[in-house]
């Protein structure tokens, strides 16, 4: 006996995803959800951002590592609503891991909410939480072959950083080549070059935030 | 990337699914998997067989249809299919403006039953 399913395998992330997003929405938070290798930056770079939009946005963030605070702890230094998700070995963040710490977050009173993946350029990309839309933060030392072999994470995002732009001149890599590549990907994403050790370019991306949140 | 997760849920929907139907054994499922889904289907075969062990899918198989890339170019107007995974441009024209409808699906489609 034949039964019929079609049922999407993934179904169950999904709904609990669409969920999430009905809370954001009813609330007014904008949810970005940022994702990158390990070591690109993504602390540093919210760091940056919080800091640039203090006073014009109120922001918060959830912080997603597979051990450890440090990250949650320089988040809170900055007196911003920060909880710390450890996935206890999981290699991405999932819509329920997101959904079991939402009452925990002043919704209300939040603007803006980073959630900021662990690091890992393939399995995050599969796992919509909820966001309004997916930025990747690329740091230029990786190399600019990466679009091309991690294509799905550049597809997924609205928005790709190139961190650590000051390096520029100690390396080979082809910023044109990055650019090339990614927008052969994603031909509407919208790129930014940025060094969150000098602060270069961190005003570029965060008015172009302001305007997509308010 | 998740292959035994993804077994995991082909089980618990497919095992929701017969029960509701009000039958006791699943005999073989049919899922549609995109080549551009990201999902390695020997390792998911393997998972699969891993984790049905003392489920109502225990003596199942599982039949996967692959389903390749295609979409519409924005450039020459026509459909294409590719045997690639990922593509940068149109596979007929080379045009950069192209929607990709097909190569992502990660479903079940059916299963037989008694």
């Amino acid at each position: 006996m034949k039964v019929k399913v079609v049922t999407r395998i993934l179904e169950a992330n999904e709904r609990i995803a669409a969920d999430n997003r009905r809370i954001f929405d009813d609330s007014g938070v904008y949810v970005i959800n940022l994702m990158s290798a390990p070591g690109a930056g993504k602390t540093s770079l919210l760091e940056r951002t919080i800091k640039e939009l203090n006073k014009k946005l109120k922001v918060a963030v959830i912080e997603g590592d597979i051990a450890g605070t440090q990250d949650a702890e320089r988040i809170g230094n900055l007196g911003v609503p920060v909880i710390q998700i450890n996935t206890g070995g999981a290699c991405h963040l999932d819509a329920n891991m997101i959904n079991e710490v939402l009452g925990e977050l002043p919704l209300k009173e939040i603007e803006l909410l980073f959630i900021e993946n662990v690091g890992n350029l393939v399995c995050p990309a599969e796992f919509n939480v909820g966001e309004d839309m997916k930025v990747m933060l690329l740091s230029i030392t990786e190399g600019d072959d990466k679009p091309l072999k991690y294509p799905l994470m550049f597809q997924e995002s609205s928005a790709l950083i190139l961190n650590k732009i000051d390096l520029l001149q100690h390396t080979n890599v082809s910023i044109d080549k990055i650019k090339k590549d990614a927008m052969s990907l994603s031909p509407s994403i919208k790129i930014f070059e940025v060094s969150c050790r000098t602060g270069e370019g961190i005003s570029e991306w965060t008015d172009w935030l302001v305007k997509k949140v308010k | 990337m998740h292959e035994a997760s993804i077994a995991q849920s082909v089980l618990d929907i497919a095992g929701e699914n017969c029960k509701k139907a009000g039958y006791s054994r699943i005999d073989s499922i049919r899922l549609r998997i995109g080549r551009a889904s990201g999902v390695m289907t020997d390792a998911l075969l393997f998972a699969f067989d891993a984790l049905k062990a003392d489920t109502i899918a225990a003596g199942a198989t599982v039949i996967i249809d692959e389903i390749p890339v295609g979409g519409l170019c924005n450039s020459c107007g026509k459909d294409f299919l590719t045997d690639e995974a990922y593509i940068l441009c149109c596979p007929e024209c080379g045009g950069l403006s192209f929607k990709v409808n097909t190569g992502r699906e990660l479903e079940i489609l059916d299963m037989e039953v008694s």
